[in-house]
């Protein structure tokens, strides 16, 4: 992180105001295009990243047995939505699971409905999950933890990745970054 | 049938009295420790087979000058209840294991997402926004004590 906040400051320096400079969280300069990927919905139904262009989508990674970090980044991103008003129409907030071999359709579908009717969770294969944590940067890591009587616990990055409407990777929020910044960040993509 | 009109008025009579003798003011007043702000994260039990896991974050104040350490925390609304610390390493976020929470002699421990909180294993049932658990946290010094925490 403080290697990517260096690299983003280094970016903005370079780029002046001009670029990125209004965002309050990390930006990603130049913009890359976001690594498509299709998986699927607890319903069955193919999301492809690339359909969503002309809207903003928040690309998050969990597993429905994390109490703590993963139901705070939904919970603060369903405070975003409301914040965001009518303009959320076009904010796609995503869960992706890192945890396949126990986050069965129906889970996932009862985890992302305790937040928001709108959140979309997805699933797929261990090995297509993988390929889409690699393009992402996300690590995940099974670890079983003496100690705890849960069998394992998922210890993983926790970056929420935003994709502006042209396709492009635009945004990291890191664990932490306050609901103002965020509802700033997104809004301004949304206005764009 | 009399006998039973005079034995209820006098039991209940007892129980007030029991209810206005100082002694649990007393043990009220021996306990150090203060639970403020309690909340539950909401969390689905559905489609989780018992394995649904929930967090309780409350602040621990320790008003006197012992300290002391929260050793256990148990739900109505979960199967277990154990305490766990989020620590960022690197970019990652792992969760542990405390065997016990200290809380030093005039001290704070502020349980909040991403930190300390107490992690609810095998929920019973959904908590959603509205509905309230019931949390009993045992000290080593200041026993079992036992709180409302609103699910948000």
């Amino acid at each position: 992180m403080a290697a990517l906040r260096l690299f983003v400051l280094a970016v903005l320096v370079a780029a002046g105001p001009a670029l990125g400079a209004e965002f309050r969280s990390g930006v990603l300069e130049p913009p890359r295009p976001a690594p498509d990927f299709t998986l699927r919905t607890p319903a069955g139904t193919e999301f492809r990243l690339a359909h969503h262009r002309g809207d903003v989508v928040a690309l998050t990674f969990g597993y429905t047995f994390c109490p703590d970090v993963c139901p705070t980044t939904l919970a603060e991103l369903t405070q975003v939505r409301e914040r965001l008003g009518a303009a959320a129409r076009r904010l796609h907030v995503v869960f992706i699971t890192a945890d396949p071999e126990r986050d069965t359709p129906e889970r996932v579908r009862a985890y992302t409905r305790a937040f928001d009717a709108t959140l979309v969770g997805l699933l797929g294969t261990a090995e297509e999950l993988a390929r889409v944590r690699k393009a992402y940067g996300v690590t995940a890591q099974k670890r079983v933890v003496p100690g705890t009587s849960a069998t394992y616990l998922v210890d993983h990055s926790a970056f929420v990745y935003v994709i502006d409407p042209e396709g492009r990777l635009r945004l990291m929020f890191p664990f932490g970054t306050s609901i103002d910044d965020m509802t700033h960040d997104i809004g301004l993509l949304l206005r764009r | 049938m009399r006998t039973i009109s005079v034995v209820l008025p006098l039991a209940a009579l007892a129980a007030l009295v029991v209810l206005l003798s100082p002694a649990p003011a007393a043990a009220q007043a021996a306990s150090a420790i203060r639970l403020e702000n309690p909340w539950a994260r909401r969390a689905p039990a559905q489609g989780g087979h018992g394995g649904a896991n929930g967090a309780v974050y409350v602040t621990i104040r320790n008003d006197g000058v012992e300290p002391d350490a929260l050793v256990s925390a148990v739900s109505d609304a979960a199967a277990r209840g154990e305490l766990h610390e989020t620590a960022k390493d690197g970019d990652v976020m792992k969760m542990r294991p405390l065997p016990k929470l200290d809380v030093a002699a005039r001290g704070l421990v502020e349980m909040k997402p991403g930190g300390h909180h107490i992690m609810l294993l095998g929920l019973k049932r959904d908590l959603k926004p509205g509905d309230r658990v019931t949390v009993t946290l045992t000290f080593e010094k200041a026993g079992p004590m036992s709180i409302e925490a609103p699910v948000r």
